[in-house]
């Protein structure tokens, strides 16, 4: 055997740091190692007995799911790169020191706070039913209406556009991060004559690279797993084009009753999510080191 | 005059993201044909006695009740939350240690997988310690750093913070605790509060979490207690007391937030991208 | 039909195989009828006119018992099946609970998951129902459950609508198909149909099928009794009504309300789609939305020959206990009081819709509080020769395989006979699984 060498600090042990996520060794046997046992096992079961991968094989030979996998993946591919944008986009502007920017901190949180409200259902069927005020906008521009919940490619957008409304959180990890920029680096740049967006690409975006990658990891895994927009907005129609996995293995577990076809089921879309964010972490690797 | 422009465009977008809230106060005023036919925000008619009859609710507690018992989730968890957050992302961003690798995988695995799939196990567990009906299945998992995503984020934040500072500190004589709270923690303080603010937020709307540990009404939370009268089945409810008590339910978590957001900018080191 | 139990026990046996045995050996008081001092945990779902007037009933009791204890345990409909789902996989359901009929076969597919109250007749009185009603809550012979209340889906419209275009109320089916081209010069509809999860639009087509040939879609014991082509005739009905402009189609319709149900509609609040489907037990969602007085009940639909059947009621609600319970008879004692006593029927008035039994519904007549759109609807239902709906029917994994289908018919991704062979081979192949 061999024997690694530690590197920590002098004088620290090899075991402060064991000791220190102490705390999550535990959590990790009982919130996740445990759960993921026990629904693995379930996941093997059709309910009256243990059928092995039959729940895996129905899975991948279906095409519904395939569909909805599909669908997950569409929808994940145009809401996050969109989120970071605006959410960074918003996170500078309010990064300002402007005169009551804290009301306006407040406001762009507020749909994050409502969340499934009541108030942002039914808003958005005011805005996006056939004659509603998004339609009639389309119309006073002159372009022609769309059929947002009954065609299913703008439905899903129109899903896309609820959470994109709801940029708060990821907003404050950027604004989080902004403040930890220290402030000579622009002025040293503004010495040198640098403008502003000269140093937007050249100080800000660099020192971003690590809160832009895990905003990313975030929302990826949040959307690749979302199921309540759609469960709200569209019920999974038009004809199920709406409905992602997250809402697929929701509807197995609580609607269905069937608990080894969710967990079956969640355990490929927990492959899936996990092979993306390898290849996102392999992708960013030498992008994140340096810096 | 570009400010006056910059001004003029953050209150259209800003009422863009105020109207539903508007509206919600508004609608909790109107009867219920009128709040599914009407997208403006004002009432018919202003008769306050709703939210007299949304605060008594037609329980035998008050929402004041519920707002408490949200609140002893809420203290504990909050404060669990942060620390042991703080604590385990400390160890994996600034130690080396055996299994390393095998504890931050399972943190990584613990985020990917749909957390519908724990509600199940974890109701047997704390039923079979008798611990239903009781706050704890609900905040007792944050003290075990619960929600791996706030240690993913703090990690990420400690690592932005140069070694030098521990090195210095170490110097002065600080110990491993000493140097995390004394130095690293007062320089990520926003991510810190961005954590509190979460948890905060995202346990005054938790639903499903409460509706099954939960039994008994005198323990419900507020999120349980808004649902109350919601009953799709039956022969309907009027919609303008349910909205006034959530209406009533948004003020702590706007408070919170208003309060908070200060401290995403304003600290010992105010940077960042100004005027 | 093992299944469910089997399910919670892979659920649970992560930890601990033991702990899941010995659940099923819960010893138990055997029944001897005489009432001992205890504590009772009771839970059902409702709004607040159900929440108000049961807390009410359970303080009448607690005065003419004042040693049996009832503890309330109420929510919203909201999540309640999960609840109670996750309370039956832990052995931690209260003594007495308001049941959904579907839950029949969900949570006791074997007629263990509950009580077996004919054992309790002590205690509970069953004379003030009929066999048929009690029939209803039986499950392998044994009665897990009583029923609370009867409903059916009746025919609802908007009277305003019908007067200003001219029209009565269709009595048969090919009044309602005419009704389509007077409604549809003014762009509106005599009538809605949807896909969501009530599913009015396979339910009317149901109704229909079964009155021209006899034959009961789902049995009460779970076998299909349509064959492919009534399936395939179903769906052609369907698109016939569509067709002939009597419903929106299911894309209109979409984008016209959303993901909103009808009485949410601003379409049926204006007059535009003037008439609704809807269970006796539940209009009065559509009838608040609707300027007073203006919702009204038409007759059952017939065919050309005046026959009616194939009209369908269940049991909206029943009352349960728990298998686990260990006090028995008090337990039976409360769900007795809550069905018969006088006084409490009075609290409770048409909360849980109009009460099944005699002695309640008797008390509920003296005072005259039995009146209204439901009581029209079930007055209907009750003379016309109906059929009770099969709880598989209710099935939620069974409403997704009608809608699907009126889905892809109404969107033309599919004809009505490649739906029909589709629809007929799911059902099949989930009432096996479920059955097994």
């Amino acid at each position: 055997m061999k024997t690694r060498t530690y590197r920590n600090p002098t004088g620290v042990s090899r075991y402060t740091g064991l000791l220190l996520i102490s705390p999550f060794i535990i959590g990790a046997l009982l919130l996740i190692v445990y759960p993921f046992v026990s629904s693995f096992i379930t996941g093997l079961t059709d309910g009256s007995s243990f059928v092995g991968f039959e729940n895996y094989k129905h899975i991948l030979s279906d095409g519904q799911i395939r569909s909805s996998a599909a669908v997950t993946l569409k929808y994940a591919l145009i809401l996050v790169p969109l989120k970071l944008i605006v959410s960074l986009a918003a996170a500078l502007v309010l990064n300002m020191e402007l005169r009551g920017i804290g009301i306006f901190r407040t406001a762009f949180y507020i749909p994050s706070i409502l969340g499934a409200n009541l108030a942002v259902i039914i808003m958005w069927q005011y805005l996006f039913t056939s004659d509603g005020l998004v339609n009639q906008l389309l119309e006073t521009v002159g372009l022609s209406p769309v059929s947002w919940y009954g065609d299913p490619n703008a439905a899903l957008f129109m899903i896309v556009l609820l959470r994109l409304w709801e940029f708060g959180s990821t907003m404050i990890i950027f604004l989080a991060a902004l403040r930890d920029i220290p402030r000579e680096l622009y002025e040293a740049a503004r010495v040198d004559g640098c403008g502003r967006a000269r140093a937007f690409f050249s100080i800000t975006l660099p020192q971003l690279k690590n809160v832009i990658f895990i905003n990313l990891v975030l929302q990826t895994i949040a959307a690749m797993q979302e199921f309540n927009a759609p469960y709200i907005l569209t019920g999974g129609g038009p004809l199920g084009k709406t409905r992602t996995i997250g809402m697929y293995i929701y509807e197995e577990m609580f609607t269905y009753g069937d608990a080894g076809m969710a967990n079956a089921l969640s355990w490929l879309l927990f492959m899936l999510i996990a092979l993306i964010v390898f290849i996102m972490y392999r992708v960013t690797g030498t992008l994140r080191r340096d810096g | 005059m570009k400010k006056l422009l910059l001004y003029l465009l953050l209150t259209a977008a800003a009422l863009l993201m105020l109207y539903p809230l508007l509206w919600l106060l508004g609608a909790s005023f109107k009867t219920n044909d009128e709040i599914f036919t009407s997208v403006w925000f004002m009432p018919k008619v202003l008769d306050l006695s709703v939210y007299k009859r949304a605060w008594q609710t037609v329980t035998p507690y008050t929402m004041g009740h519920y707002f408490l018992n949200t609140f002893m989730i809420i203290v504990p968890k909050t404060a669990f939350a942060v620390l042991s957050s703080v604590l385990v992302a400390y160890g994996f961003a600034r130690f080396d240690f055996p299994l390393k690798k095998l504890f931050y995988g399972l943190l990584i695995c613990g985020m990917l997988m749909p957390s519908i799939v724990t509600v199940m196990p974890m109701y047997s567990f704390w039923s079979r310690l008798g611990l239903l009906d009781t706050y704890i299945p609900l905040t007792l998992p944050a003290l075990f750093a619960g929600e791996g995503m706030f240690v993913f984020i703090l990690i990420q934040f400690f690592k932005g913070i140069p070694r030098e500072f521990d090195e210095a500190a170490r110097i002065d004589g600080c110990g491993t605790l000493k140097t995390l709270f004394l130095v690293l923690v007062p320089c990520i303080k926003p991510a810190v509060i961005s954590i509190a603010v979460f948890t905060f937020l995202w346990t005054m709307n938790d639903f499903l979490g409460p509706l099954i540990m939960i039994q008994s009404v005198e323990k419900y939370p507020l999120s349980l207690a808004l649902r109350l009268s919601v009953d799709s089945t039956g022969q309907g409810y009027e919609l303008r007391t349910v909205i006034a008590m959530s209406v009533i339910g948004l003020i702590p978590s706007l408070a919170v937030f208003a309060i908070a957001q200060k401290k995403f900018v304003s600290g010992i080191t105010a940077g960042g991208l100004t005027g | 039909m093992k299944n469910i139990i089997i399910k919670a026990a892979a659920l649970c046996c992560a930890l601990s195989l033991s702990a899941c045995a010995s659940k099923k050996a819960v010893s138990v008081t055997p029944p001897d009828g005489s009432l001992d001092k205890c504590e009772l945990r009771f839970s059902w779902w409702g709004g607040d006119d159900r929440h108000e007037a049961t807390l009410k009933a359970i303080d009448l009791w607690s005065k003419k018992h004042p040693d049996i204890i009832v503890t309330p345990e109420y929510g919203g409909w909201d999540g309640w099946t999960e609840k109670v789902t996750a309370q039956m996989k832990g052995g931690t359901e209260p003594d007495i609970m308001q049941i959904n009929y579907d839950w029949l076969i969900t949570m006791s597919p074997d007629g263990k998951g509950f009580y077996d109250l004919d054992a309790l007749s002590g205690t509970l009185d069953l004379s003030g129902f009929d066999e048929d009603t009690l029939s209803f809550g039986r499950v392998d012979g044994k009665l897990n459950a009583v029923t609370v209340s009867l409903s059916g889906r009746g025919l609802f419209y908007n009277s305003q609508a019908y007067d200003s275009i001219g029209a009565d109320y269709p009595k048969t089916w090919s009044d309602l198909i005419e009704l389509g081209d007077s409604f549809g010069g003014e762009d509106a509809y005599p009538m809605d149909l949807d896909i969501q999860s009530g599913g009015t639009a396979w339910y009317l087509a149901v109704v229909y099928i079964q009155q021209k040939t006899g034959r009961q879609f789902i049995t009460l014991d779970g076998e299909l009794g349509f064959t492919e082509e009534d399936i395939r005739d179903a769906l052609d009905f369907y698109k016939l009504l569509e067709d002939n402009h009597v419903i929106r189609t299911v894309k209109a319709r979409t984008d016209e309300d959303g993901n909103a149900a009808l009485y949410q509609s601003p379409e049926f609040i204006g007059g535009n789609v003037a008439g609704v489907l809807e269970w006796g037990s539940a209009v009065g969602k559509y009838e608040a939305v609707l300027p007073k007085g203006v919702l009204e009940a038409g007759p059952l639909l017939a065919d050309d020959n005046g026959n009616n059947s194939g009209w369908m009621i269940k049991p909206s609600l029943l009352y349960a206990v728990s298998g686990h319970t260990k006090h028995p008879d008090e337990a039976a004692a409360f769900v007795d009081f809550l069905l018969n006593d006088e006084e409490c029927a009075e609290i409770l008035g048409t909360t849980r819709g109009i009460p099944a039994s005699m002695k309640a519904r008797a008390a509920l007549e003296k005072s005259g509080s039995l009146t209204g759109l439901s009581k029209e609807c079930e007055d209907m239902l009750s003379e016309a020769d109906t059929i009770t709906i099969s709880p598989y029917m209710e099935l939620t994994r069974m409403k997704s395989f009608y809608n699907a289908a009126i889905g892809s018919v109404s969107y033309g991704t599919a004809d009505t006979q490649t739906a029909a062979e589709q629809m007929y081979r799911s059902i099949n192949e989930y009432l096996e699984k479920i059955k097994k």
